[in-house]
């Protein structure tokens, strides 16, 4: 998974919180733009742990995480923001900000420091709300919506920052199967049309089968297979990935859907 | 709310923030002149208003509510919005009392250093409130995340322990000293700073700058409340912010407090009105609660100034009336935070 388009590449990079347990030990990945990467493994794998780093929130031990060939320490906080964007698990506490004014605050790279918005800004946020159908949402506040309404205003909110990355992390863990599906097709879509390189951290490996273009499987803090979906999905592999019975189904088209015994 | 949600449909832009501005400084002059008007002794009402000494006395007077009532507010605020906790304000995380103690030792520096009090007050003060932070923020802080009710906790307990080291202190005063601060202990707009302009010039600026810095960061401020990580993803020094508002905000508390003593609860209560009435967005916000609050402490103080005169007994301090409003809305704020889950 070394290739030259990557825009975003980790090499060898270990990570502890405390010293002596190590969270990531010898971890490379690379993302590259217009590919939808999901990062699969069983909790306490360090899924999350890479994202952070991935994000310039955690800092590495060892080894480097490099942006555009230039390591993620080099950028200052409004640089990184314009090159990299970041949706959390849930929509955090700004719960009562209108989501017009949540996805103008994904501008703040690009705004003054009083972040008032142009003409450009206003019509970069437009957009981010058309493409994640959160326009008819605009004048409602974040309390006010169901999760998948608001875990779309949170995705118009990182595209705002009109990221050549953008990060995920588990973002369909509380959403039902509709908006899951929504969500998933979204990411594609921010890959393959928008050209970005969408790194998104799942528990569902049917759905990152389904619809991304490479996926990277961890436990214990090191990659135990990466590649496209038929490289991942292996019943063997993800038996002893998860410890438990996995049987794959075959399906028409795509890869085949997994059982857990 | 209808408010916020009218005032979400068009984005906020530099003439909204102009206009909100200029309405609420011509506010706060109106309800200032309005105040300064009140009283037991009646100001002439025709062009001889403004060569009246009364008038004089309670201008300057007024203008130091005012000028505290701005530093309590604002800095009310911007805790709020930097811990994320609503129950966050000087007085209540013992900043307040940290600069008392630099307030109360101000007078006796100057005598060892053969300097006016008014140049070792508020640097004392400021020593004090700096201190009392770092304190407070070192003990609730764990890997930079902050857990809210050790704060408010370490509030409590540094502020009795304030308190005591106050009391000790008022031990070494002078009998006339302690009945001066007895009543500024609790916090008073003293009659006597008509006679330190130096002093209000001083802390008057310290207020009036923080302030403004404050105002500048407040778009930062909007990004904290979406979370540490999607703040410092989203452009903003998260690190940076927190540690530079800390220190503003202890500055202007040292200030307010070195012209009035630990006023109480002004930081609570306007910034939560304001945010009840125009939404969560801090670049209004910190308008509107900085001329809140002036307004705010100037009716209180009026307030207390008619009551000696109603009730024919000696001026009441004006932080009783701020405490009295203050603990119940506390405890209300505390009691709907606790059912929604704090933290």
């Amino acid at each position: 998974m070394s290739d030259a388009s990557a825009i975003l590449r980790a090499t060898e990079v270990h990570f502890a919180y405390r010293a002596g347990t190590e969270v990531l030990r010898g971890v490379s990945l690379s993302a590259s733009r217009g590919k939808f990467l999901c990062l699969l493994g069983p909790n306490g794998s360090g899924k999350t742990t890479l994202l952070k780093l991935l994000l310039g929130v955690l800092r590495p031990g060892s080894g480097t995480i490099a942006l555009e060939e230039k390591s993620l320490e080099s950028y200052s906080a409004k640089e990184l923001a314009r090159k990299l964007a970041y949706v959390p698990q849930t929509p955090t506490s700004a719960l009562n900000f209108p989501v017009r004014e949540l996805v103008l605050m994904g501008r703040y790279a690009h705004t003054g420091a009083m972040g008032l918005p142009s003409e450009t800004d206003l019509k970069i946020a437009r957009l981010a709300m058309e493409m994640t159908e959160s326009t008819d949402a605009a004048d409602r506040t974040l309390e006010e919506l169901s999760g998948g309404q608001a875990q779309c205003a949170m995705i118009a909110r990182a595209l705002a920052q009109q990221p050549g990355v953008c990060l995920l992390d588990e973002p369909t863990s509380h959403l039902d199967i509709r908006n899951q599906l929504k969500i998933y097709r979204m990411m594609r879509r921010l890959a393959h049309d928008w050209n970005m390189a969408v790194v998104c951290v799942s528990h569902d490996i049917n759905l990152a089968g389904r619809f991304a273009d490479e996926l990277m499987l961890m436990k214990r803090g090191i990659v135990v297979a990466a590649g496209g979906p038929d490289d991942v999905i292996r019943e063997e592999l993800l038996r002893e990935t998860y410890d438990v019975e996995i049987e794959l189904i075959p399906t028409d088209e795509g890869p085949p859907v997994l059982r857990a015994h | 709310m209808d408010t916020s949600t009218n005032n979400a449909k068009s984005p906020i832009t530099s003439r909204t923030l102009v206009v909100w501005f200029v309405v609420m400084a011509a506010a706060t002059v109106v309800v200032g002149m309005a105040c300064g008007v009140l009283g037991r002794i009646e100001v002439p009402l025709d062009e001889k208003l403004f060569d009246s000494p009364i008038w004089r006395l309670r201008v300057v007077r007024l203008s130091a509510a005012a000028l505290v009532g701005v530093g309590l507010a604002a800095a009310g605020l911007a805790l709020q919005g930097l811990l994320r906790n609503p129950l966050a304000e000087p007085y209540i995380l013992g900043v307040s009392s940290g600069a008392g103690i630099g307030v109360l030792l101000g007078p006796s520096l100057g005598v060892v250093l053969h300097l006016a009090p008014w140049a070792t007050t508020p640097v004392l003060a400021m020593v004090g409130a700096l201190i009392t932070a770092a304190v407070v923020y070192g003990i609730a802080q764990r890997r930079g995340r902050l857990d809210p009710y050790v704060l408010l906790l370490a509030g409590v307990i540094v502020n009795v322990f304030n308190g005591a080291v106050i009391m000790a202190l008022m031990h070494f005063l002078k009998p006339d000293e302690i009945f001066k601060f007895v009543g500024w202990g609790m916090g008073q707009i003293p009659d006597w700073l008509w006679s330190q302009p130096s002093l209000i010039w001083i802390c008057g600026g310290m207020i009036v700058a923080g302030w403004f810095v404050l105002f500048l960061r407040s778009a930062a401020m909007n990004m904290l409340s979406l979370g540490d990580d999607v703040a410092s993803t989203s452009g903003v020094g998260v690190h940076r912010l927190r540690v530079e508002t800390f220190v503003v905000v202890a500055l202007m508390t040292s200030a307010s407090v070195a012209l009035a003593g630990p006023i109480g609860f002004v930081g609570l209560i306007v910034p939560h009105i304001c945010r009840l009435l125009l939404g969560p967005d801090h670049r209004r916000l910190a308008i509107v609660a900085g001329f809140g609050g002036a307004m705010f402490l100037m009716l209180a103080d009026t307030l207390c100034r008619l009551m000696s005169a109603w009730f024919q007994f000696g001026e009441l301090p004006v932080g009783v009336i701020t405490a009295l409003a203050g603990g119940p809305f506390f405890i209300v704020l505390l009691r709907r935070r606790a059912k929604e889950g704090l933290g």
